[in-house]
């Protein structure tokens, strides 16, 4: 099975602090690291070619540093990968950027499976793994919790949703999006990541992926962003409750009525 | 461990390597002489696992990678239940074949990037998750060449502490190791009043940040803004004459010269 | 696709995409549609509910909708992407609508993407405001980044439709006027529209993947105080009584106390519940983006000066373990 699994870099928030003037993250000194649901791609990528043999290829797009996410993939058993980096990129929204992506896995020919985080942290708008699909005219699955069976020419994997789940059977080649939970991401080694410090990562281009330039970076994006704010704050004072647990369960009934989001409820206690 | 305590061998903590460490190099050669270091001086290295959830290169793998020595009674590698069960079986073979003997078995701190041992990957029933009661049992039974040490904390309320003590040591964990203690702990001395034929070794906060202690032991810890480590260590070899003492956080430029000299040079315990 | 300014006066009304379930059309949709009737009003144009897969019934018009646009047949077995997108590319094609929306779902997240690439259409994720520019006439999407730290506003203005998803719970749906009535349009699946398009084999509701926090009305959530599952029951018994669902905090998940479907925050789900009462959460600035767009917050902690507590409209000071089965016992 030869696998694509796209990773990205994304600033790291577990110690984001919040500029109190502008209630924006601060991003100075906060360290880069790969999108967390991408590890699961990754694991799952390396799982399946555990199982059925063949190549697991990570492919990024961003900075010459996103490098950085390959080499970690790299490190917990992707066997070669491939950035795409250049000034002609920027700017992508999820419509250039799977364009771009698309490109790739078609420039790396005969990928059966393409897997994907099933968002990124920092934009959370999950379009990308399915944007690939369309460009490359794939099947896809989304929000993928288990791969239940994979033959020559399928994949068959089972999809979370609001209610319950279900089963689906791709044809290959498809594009498949993971959730967590779906593995458990291997650490990396000592071994591991000093041989993936060494090792080559090419960068590519737009011509080394034959992409139209009329289609990547940011004319070539449909959307644009024209205004960032802070979030409105939330309106209004708290309003504390305290006393024995009869009186704040009291309480905090009468409180709840008067905004009616319980309906029909009388504190019987007091 | 009764010998370490006898021969007034320090136990000092050596942190391997951040696994996103930006300068893994430097870390890796700061790593080889810290342990070096404490191999020279006779003294038993204690090598953590993923200390406070931040992800770090496991022990042995480091030392094997470094190709540092490894003598029986002078490594002790810490272990937690954030494994696999094939990663847990593989660290405890290597320590077989690498000649280790001293396991500090703890719960740990957990991270989700870290898998969890499962209560049926040791063969524990009745238990919805493995702690370090159903990881001593289990190493007991399948590697029963380690000693074992349990880890306790004087912080937590007492009754559910000695509780768990009393599991671990039943499960089989041969000495004690305690949480750092910044002051004779009353605590303590139960422990060691109910376990005197368990070696104990206490724990020495050798960093003036006690904020950082404060997190390690999960309470909030007055602070001194006068704290002194080094005065500190040598009023618990006075206060636990009959105890080990592991030394956590210990500064290798000048602390570690100072200490050295510290216990060699106090006056013969009456026992 | 791309287009001039000359070609915008082509692309005409207000589409929205019916979530349906089982054939059944779900609440969420009456919200599109509640949406779409100011951008309509605004534009002078009609609101139009695409049905795939299933069959309109009169809802889509009390709620709003002057039209619904089918495409139903045998072919539709669960929710098939390939089918679907197919489906939709086709009408766009023929209809030409400005605007398209689409509920911010499972199902939703992964269609409107392979539409959007597709016809080259704009797409906003995740939307919590939508408006018209009265200059253009341009739709002005507005959506948290970057966790919910930031509200960003975004355009398409080069490209028709222009699309987006909606966040569940976020707009309001009207008031029902059974009154209204609407045409229906019905479409055909172009033969051969989707070769490779996927089987579904099963659909099944329920389960422990199954928690639905982004349609719950009420969050009950837990976190590292809550010290086992057991606390995590307790927590359940009340979210029963209110009619909700349990959330809980990445460190009880860690912990695994709860399962990760249950998650709330930067990497479990992002929640706007009309009512969420966090229980022994002190507040991270991880879970607070998951949360924070709430209605009405309640907290209850030992410790009133937790982020959690500030953040709260209503702040509870006391042992959860009491004030909870209090809370739940005094429900009746």
């Amino acid at each position: 099975m030869k696998i694509v699994v796209c990773v990205k870099q994304v600033p790291g928030t577990s110690d984001a602090k919040i500029d109190p003037d502008t209630k924006r993250i601060i991003r100075e000194g906060i360290k880069s690291i790969m999108n967390p649901f991408d590890l699961y791609a990754v694991e799952e990528a390396v799982l399946l070619r555990e199982r059925f043999g063949g190549e697991v290829i990570a492919v990024s797009m961003g900075p010459e540093r996103a490098s950085a996410v390959i080499r970690e993939a790299l490190s917990i058993g992707a066997d070669r990968g491939a950035l795409l980096s250049d000034r002609a990129f920027g700017g992508s929204d999820t419509w250039a950027t799977s364009y771009a992506l698309a490109r790739a896995v078609d420039t790396i020919g005969g990928v059966d499976l393409v897997i994907c985080g099933k968002q990124a942290v920092d934009g959370d708008t999950a379009q990308v793994g399915p944007g690939i699909a369309a460009h490359l005219g794939f099947s896809q699955a989304a929000y993928a919790a288990r791969v239940v069976d994979v033959s020559k020419n399928s994949i068959t994997v089972q999809r979370m949703n609001e209610d319950g789940y279900d089963v689906c059977e791709l044809s290959l080649p498809a594009v498949v999006t993971v959730v967590k939970g779906i593995n458990q991401p291997r650490v990396p080694s000592l071994r591991g990541v000093i041989a993936a410090r060494a090792a080559d990562v090419p960068v590519w281009k737009p011509a080394d992926i034959n992409a139209d330039v009329s289609r990547i970076g940011l004319d070539a994006s449909p959307t644009r962003v024209v205004r960032t704010a802070p979030p409105e704050p939330r309106a209004g004072r708290t309003e504390r409750v305290e006393g024995s647990p009869g009186e704040c369960a009291a309480r905090l009934i009468e409180l709840l009525n008067a905004r009616e989001l319980i309906q029909g409820v009388h504190s019987s206690c007091g | 461990m009764r010998e370490h305590i006898q021969n007034r061998r320090y136990h000092v903590e050596i942190i391997p390597p951040k696994q996103d460490s930006e300068k893994l190099d430097a870390d890796l050669a700061q790593f080889a002489d810290r342990y070096r270091r404490v191999m020279g001086s006779g003294y038993c290295a204690c090598i953590t696992d993923n200390a406070m959830g931040l992800l770090a290169f496991q022990g042995l793998e480091t030392i094997e990678y470094l190709g540092l020595p490894l003598p029986a009674d002078q490594v002790m590698i810490h272990l937690n239940t954030f494994h696999t069960k094939p990663g847990l079986d593989e660290i405890l073979g290597c320590g077989l074949r690498m000649g280790l003997k001293y396991l500090l078995v703890v719960s740990g701190d957990g991270s989700d990037r870290l898998p969890r041992l499962q209560p049926s990957d040791v063969g524990a029933r009745g238990v919805s998750s493995v702690t370090s009661v159903e990881l001593i049992a289990y190493i007991r039974a399948r590697y029963p060449s380690y000693a074992l040490g349990a880890a306790f904390n004087p912080y937590e309320p007492p009754d559910h502490e000695f509780d768990k003590m009393e599991r671990k040591l039943a499960a089989g964990a041969s000495f004690i190791v305690t949480q750092p203690i910044i002051e004779r702990h009353p605590v303590v001395d139960e422990l060691l009043r109910r376990y005197p034929r368990v070696p104990t070794v206490v724990e020495a906060w050798m960093t003036k940040k006690l904020y950082l202690l404060s997190d390690v032991v999960g309470y909030k810890i007055p602070e001194d803004a006068a704290y002194s480590p080094i005065d500190t260590l040598r009023k618990l070899h006075a206060w636990y004459p009959l105890c080990g003492v592991y030394l956590s956080l210990l500064g290798f430029k000048v602390q570690y010269p100072i200490v050295e000299k510290l216990w060699k040079n106090m006056p013969e315990a009456s026992a | 696709m791309r287009i001039t300014d000359a070609d915008k006066s082509s692309y005409k009304n207000v589409w929205i995409i019916a979530e349906t379930a089982g054939g059944e059309i779900r609440p969420v949709t009456y919200e599109l549609i509640g949406a779409a009737r100011g951008l309509a009003d605004a534009r002078g144009s009609i609101v139009a509910a695409v049905v795939i897969g299933a069959e309109p019934d009169a809802s889509l018009f009390a709620y709003g909708a002057d039209q619904a646009v089918v495409v139903n047949g045998s072919e539709f077995v669960g929710f098939n992407d390939e089918l679907e997108a197919a489906a939709l590319n086709h009408l766009i094609e023929k209809y030409k609508p400005e605007i398209v929306l689409c509920a911010a779902t499972a199902r939703g997240r992964a269609l409107i993407p392979r539409v959007a690439v597709q016809t080259v259409s704009g797409l906003t994720a995740d939307c919590t405001g939508l408006a018209i520019d009265p200059q253009t006439g341009d739709l002005l999407q507005t959506r948290p980044a970057f966790g919910g730290n930031i509200m960003a506003t975004i355009r398409t203005s080069n490209h028709r439709p222009q699309m987006a998803t909606v966040r569940p719970n976020v707009m309001k749906a009207l008031a029902p006027d059974p009154s209204r009535t609407g045409g229906i349009v019905r479409e055909r699946l172009p033969d051969g529209a989707a070769p490779n398009a996927k089987r579904v084999i099963e659909t099944v509701r329920g389960g422990e993947t199954g928690v639905n926090l982004a349609d719950a009305k009420t969050i009950v959530s837990g976190g590292r105080a809550m010290k086992g599952p057991e606390g995590f029951e307790m927590l359940k018994r009340l979210a029963d009584k209110l009619g909700g669902v349990v959330g809980a905090s990445r460190a009880a998940v860690d912990a695994g106390w709860i399962a990760y479907p249950h998650q709330v925050g930067q990497t479990g789900q992002t929640v706007q519940t009309s009512l969420y009462i966090a229980c022994g959460i002190s507040g991270q600035i991880q879970h607070l983006v998951g949360m924070q767009s709430c209605g009405c917050v309640v907290a209850i902690d030992k410790n009133p000066d937790t982020p959690m507590m500030k953040l709260a409209d209503i702040a509870v000071t006391g042992d959860l373990f009491e004030i909870v089965p209090a809370l739940t016992r005094a429900l009746g």
